[in-house]
This record gives C-alpha cells, sequence and structure tokens, in this order.
C-alpha cells in the first residue's frame, strides 16, 4: 500500500522521538550519577581558559556585528566550496565557472565593505 | 554522476531564458562597485544615474531578445510566459522612472545614492522572480529578496525617527507575514507533497477524492490556504494586512514610497493571480463563480470579502489624512481593494483588468509622488496646507496633480477610468452565474467607494486652485528639468490612455497566457 505524504513524516518522527529521548536520558543520568564538587575555578564562566575579566553581559562595539555578518558569509562560502570540490571533475568547466561567479560576488562584497570602511578598527 | 550532470545542462538551457535577471544580478554588483568612484564628483549623481538605467535598459533588450514561447526553467522552479513578461515591463517601467526622479532630488545625498540604486537593481531582480515563480519556495524566497531589501531602503534616512519607526515597524510586519505564509506552504506540501503551484489543483483533488479523514483534511487546508493569503495580502497592503503602509510609505525616502506603492503591490498581484486563479480555478473548482472553492472554501468570495473591507477602510481613513504622503498610502490600499475586485472575478477578464489597471496605476501613482517631491523640496512639508495656492506657484504640477488624481478617481477622459471600467465589467460579467448576486453587491460598493474617493482627491485639486495660500510663499526653488518633462509625459501619458486605450487592451490580452506546467 502506498504511504500517504502524512504517513512518511513517520520516520521523521521517530528520530526526532529517539534523538531528544536520549539527549534527555543522557542529562538525567549525569545528574543522578554524577558527583558535584563545585569550587571557584569550576564554576566561573569558560572564556579559552584566560582568566575572566568581567560579566559577559557588558556593551559591545558595533563593529564585532559586522564581523560576525563578515565570518558567517564566508563561512557558508566554505559549506557551498566542499561539495563542489569533491565532485569538481565531473560538473567540469560549467560547474567551475559557476563557482568563480559564486566566489566573485563575494569579493565584490567584500571589496565594497573594505572600500567603505567598515573594517577600520582605528576610530 | 549522469543524473547530476543532467541537472547542470538543465540549468544552463534554462539560464538562456533568465537573461534579463542575470544582468540585474550582474548589474546589482555593477553598482555596487560603480559606487565606490566618483566619491566628490559633482556629476555623481548623473552617473549614478546613467549607470542604473543602463541595468535597465541591457535587461530590458535581453527581455525583447527572449525566446517567446512559454516554458518552465530551472526544473520547475519559475516560468517564462506573457503573463510574466507583462509584469517585468512594469517592473522595468517603475524602476527607470524611480532612477529619473530620485537622481536630482534631495531625497537621497549623492553620497549615498550609488547604494540606493544597489538595492534597487535587486529589488527589481526580485520582483522579477516573484512575478514567474512557479514554486512555492520560490514564491517565498523571491517575497523575503523583496522585503529584505525593502526594509533596508524604508530606513534609508539614517537617524530620522520616522524612517527608523519605518523600517522596525516593516521588518517585524513583513517578517511575520512572511514566516506565517511559510508555515502555511509547510502545511501545504505536508498534505499533497508538492511545492510545485501548477501541481497544486491536482493534487487537492487527488486528496479529496482518498479516504483520509474529511473533515481534518479539509480544516487543514483551508488553515494553509489562509495563512498564505495572510503573505500575499501583506505584500499587497490588503486589510486585514495594511498597517505597515501608511507609516513605511510616510517614513521611506519619497522617490522610494513612490516606487514601493507600484512594484512590490504588481507582483504580490501577479503571485496571487498565478496561485489562485492560474493554478486552484481549474479542474478542483466544484462550481464556477463566488462558490469555487478549494477544499471546501469559496476563495473568490473570500477575496471579494477582502477586497470590500480593503477599499472601505482604504478610502475611509485616507478622508481624514492631511499629510500627502499617507493620504496617498491609504489612497494605495483603497486601490489594493480595487484590484482585488478583479481577482475575485477568477476570469480571464478580470486578470486583464488588474493588467490594465496596474500598468495605469504606475504611472499615475508615480507622478503623483513625483509632485510630492516637488513640494516637499519647495516647502519642507508634505500637508495638504502647502499646497494652497501651488496652481499659481507651479502651474505644471498643480495641473499634472489634477490629472494624475482625477485619474485615480476614475473619472473620464483619464486612463484611471478604463482601468475601473475593465475591472467593474470583470464583476458585472459575473452576475448571470451563479452567486452573481454577489457580485453585483460588490460592484455597488466598488462604486460606492469611489464616489468616496473622490471627496479626498478633490480636496487636494480645490486646495491647489481655490484656496488661498497658507503662509506668504517663499521663492520655490527652480524646477529641475527632469521633473518637468517626466511630470508632462505621465500626465500626457494619463490622458493619451484614457481616450486611445486599445494598445493596452492589445497588449494585455495577448499577455494573458498563464504557464500552467
Amino acid at each position: 500500500m502506498p504511504l500517504t505524504p502524512l504517513q512518511t513524516y513517520f520516520p521523521i518522527g521517530l528520530v526526532l522521538l529517539v534523538g531528544s529521548g536520549l539527549a534527555l536520558v543522557l542529562l538525567l543520568l549525569a545528574n543522578v550519577l554524577g558527583p558535584r564538587r563545585p569550587n571557584a575555578a569550576k564554576m566561573s564562566p569558560f572564556e579559552c581558559g584566560s582568566v575572566p575579566v568581567g560579566s559577559a553581559r557588558d556593551r559591545f562595539g558595533v563593529k564585532f556585528y559586522v564581523v560576525a555578518l563578515l565570518f558567517i558569509v564566508f563561512d557558508i562560502e566554505a559549506v557551498f566550496l566542499f561539495p563542489w570540490a569533491v565532485l569538481s571533475t565531473e560538473l567540469g568547466w560549467a560547474g567551475y565557472v559557476e563557482m568563480l561567479i559564486f566566489v566573485a560576488t563575494l569579493v565584490v562584497g567584500l571589496a565594497y565593505v573594505w572600500k567603505k570602511g567598515v573594517l577600520d578598527w582605528a576610530e | 554522476m549522469t543524473n547530476l550532470l543532467s541537472l547542470v545542462d538543465v540549468n544552463l538551457a534554462s539560464a538562456a531564458s533568465f537573461r534579463p535577471e542575470l544582468a540585474l544580478t550582474f548589474g546589482t554588483m555593477a553598482m555596487f562597485i560603480l559606487d565606490l568612484f566618483w566619491k566628490n564628483h559633482p556629476a555623481r549623481p548623473a552617473r549614478l544615474a546613467t549607470g542604473a538605467l543602463l541595468v535597465l535598459g541591457v535587461a530590458a533588450a535581453l527581455l525583447v531578445s527572449q525566446p517567446t514561447a512559454p516554458g518552465s526553467l530551472f526544473n520547475g522552479m519559475i516560468a517564462t510566459d506573457g503573463f510574466a513578461t507583462f509584469f517585468k515591463w512594469l517592473f522595468l517601467l517603475a524602476a527607470g522612472l524611480t532612477v529619473l526622479i530620485s537622481a536630482p532630488g534631495k531625497d537621497f545625498p549623492p553620497a549615498r545614492l550609488g547604494e540606493f540604486y544597489a538595492l534597487l537593481m535587486a529589488m527589481v531582480l526580485g520582483l522579477f522572480l516573484m512575478a514567474s515563480a512557479t514554486d512555492l519556495l520560490m514564491v517565498y524566497l523571491s517575497i523575503e529578496l523583496v522585503s529584505l531589501v525593502s526594509y533596508v531602503l524604508a530606513g534609508f534616512k539614517k537617524g530620522d525617527r520616522r524612517a527608523a519607526e519605518a523600517s522596525l515597524k516593516y521588518v517585524i510586519y513583513g517578517g511575520v507575514a512572511s514566516g506565517v505564509m511559510l508555515f502555511g506552504m509547510s502545511y501545504l506540501f505536508g498534505l499533497l507533497g508538492t511545492t510545485s503551484i501548477g501541481q497544486l489543483a491536482g493534487r487537492i483533488q487527488h486528496l479529496q477524492a482518498s479516504g483520509l479523514p474529511a473533515a481534518a483534511t479539509k480544516l487543514t487546508l483551508v488553515v494553509a490556504m489562509v495563512l498564505i493569503t495572510a503573505g500575499v495580502g501583506y505584500k499587497i497592503a490588503a486589510v486585514p494586512w495594511h498597517m505597515w503602509c501608511p507609516d513605511v510609505y510616510e517614513g521611506a525616502p519619497t522617490p522610494f514610497t513612490a516606487f514601493l506603492s507600484v512594484g512590490p503591490k504588481a507582483a504580490g498581484f501577479a503571485v496571487a493571480l498565478r496561485l489562485f486563479y492560474g493554478a486552484l480555478s481549474g479542474p478542483s473548482a466544484v462550481t464556477a463563480g463566488f462558490g469555487e472553492a478549494v477544499g471546501g472554501l469559496p476563495w473568490p468570495a473570500i477575496i471579494g470579502v477582502m477586497s470590500v473591507a480593503t477599499m472601505t477602510l482604504g478610502n475611509l481613513t485616507a478622508l481624514a489624512q492631511t499629510n500627502l504622503k499617507r493620504l496617498l498610502a491609504y489612497s494605495s490600499i483603497a486601490h489594493a481593494g480595487y484590484l482585488l475586485m478583479g481577482l475575485s472575478a477568477a476570469s480571464d477578464r478580470g486578470v486583464q483588468a488588474i493588467m490594465i489597471y496596474l500598468l495605469i496605476y504606475v504611472v499615475m501613482n508615480l507622478g503623483s509622488f513625483l509632485v510630492v517631491i516637488l513640494v516637499a523640496e519647495a516647502t519642507g512639508s508634505e500637508s495638504i496646507l502647502d499646497y494652497r495656492g501651488l496652481a499659481k506657484r507651479h502651474p505644471l504640477a498643480a495641473t499634472a496633480f489634477a490629472v494624475f488624481l482625477f485619474s485615480l478617481t476614475g473619472i473620464p477622459p483619464f486612463a484611471g477610468f478604463v482601468g475601473k471600467w475593465y475591472l467593474f465589467v470583470a464583476v458585472l460579467d459575473r452576475v448571470p452565474g451563479p452567486g452573481g448576486n454577489w457580485y453585483a453587491v460588490l460592484a455597488i460598493i466598488g462604486a460606492l467607494n469611489s464616489a468616496v474617493s473622490l471627496y479626498y482627491y478633490v480636496r487636494v485639486v480645490r486646495a491647489m486652485f481655490i484656496d488661498q495660500p497658507y503662509a506668504e510663499p517663499r521663492q520655490a526653488p527652480a524646477t529641475p528639468l527632469m521633473y518637468q518633462l517626466l511630470l508632462s509625459a505621465s500626465a500626457v501619458a494619463v490622458l493619451v490612455f484614457g481616450l486611445w486605450w486599445t494598445p493596452m487592451i492589445d497588449w494585455t490580452s495577448a499577455s494573458l497566457q498563464i504557464f500552467k506546467g
């Protein structure tokens, strides 16, 4: 009997159930079985190993926002480049040109941001 | 890997009919690069405007040379057909006029003009995709592209409180609306297993024939359709999704307001027509006319109710406005209401009427906003009080504005009358059929609304020609030649096409071909 569209979602529901169940069980187990001996160093927020200098709820320079934005853009570029790199021989010249256009688009964006002085940290 | 390669081939073949869009894509990038040059050059606005017009011109040339046969591109994501091409011309016309309007004006400082043009090109690309989208995903993506650019441009005036308010309201409202629409689409996909607009009707029929629990299925289908209608309704500013419209129109730079009032509205109607008329009025329809139903939901009747609510609220609220930009915003809501009458008629004639009306609407609305810009530059105000005595200070602007306003009312011999005439004919055509009485009611309410709109349009005309000036007029700055040319051309176009409308009829009836893959 062919599955109705709704029935095809059953495996997804199963994954959701098993995934969240597993996470819940692991957290519970850690809570019940794990020993708990807190000290000052353990309770302090983790800042890549250096000694914390203040609260994290502080005002940040708005420039971080642009840097984060740029980071995401180039992060996603890498996400797109990986699968293309794996299949680049099969995709041939058409794929190569498509990828060039994609990268060129991002370069234009970077050049624009650069020339507009967004990356100047001096002020 | 043959499978993959054939996908590449499909994309390459599709790109041949995708050239105008490609031109706009690369044009957007080119405008961003151009923006970096001629920093303090006195001819900077002129050069940037030339660049933007060049991009639009290339897109137009490629649109002309594009194969006219209807077809599906990119695995059914978008389609090329006469319907889409008509709307693409509309967007090019509106964008070209907007570029010409914004170049000599003071709304955009020369330093930031390049930014505006680059974003405008991106927006035109989004509008192109909206008009040709044949897949729900593509509908969503293109609406998002248009919306995201609109949010930025609505808040273009940095440090201006009204602009910040407009942008924030627009983002929140638009974000919720498109999220709601996407949610509705997910229901539709869950029920029907397809995102292709062309397959919706068949799948719905199939679903109704299969033995699923009828009530639950029907409810889900109705909810999905209502949510999608909300997304489209927000784009065309139909009641009850119109609240963002006046504030955004008021806060945005006026040339962009002008574009916003015609471009996205037309594109929203293109999406609505493709979805409701192109896809859902076919085999799944139980009966014709008002009872025509999707999953038991008589959508022409619902659109009819929306139409009545939209035009009535728009017109009644416009009566109380004293700021011209807000007045035109409410008037544009009312016009969305008139246009919905054509959609409610659910016939080829209704579609044609919408197309004719939008074509005229682009010219008369852009013209009206041009006068608002002109007056704002001379007096620094958008209040109706500052339009008093405009006929003496600036006869050309006053006369042209009067022509646009009478045309917006729909009085012969102006072009707006032709558009309204066709809309009413499309509705009245349905009167002998099933549910005909309701169509008659719709037509009567539409006529009453036109009468109401006459009052507030004429109030502006009276201020310009009869009322004494509110304050001693200052020495008005010289009007740029470009504005004089644009005003005269628009006013003449509204007059000429009000008397000689055969070309519009021929063009629109040739463009009635909706691709149903």
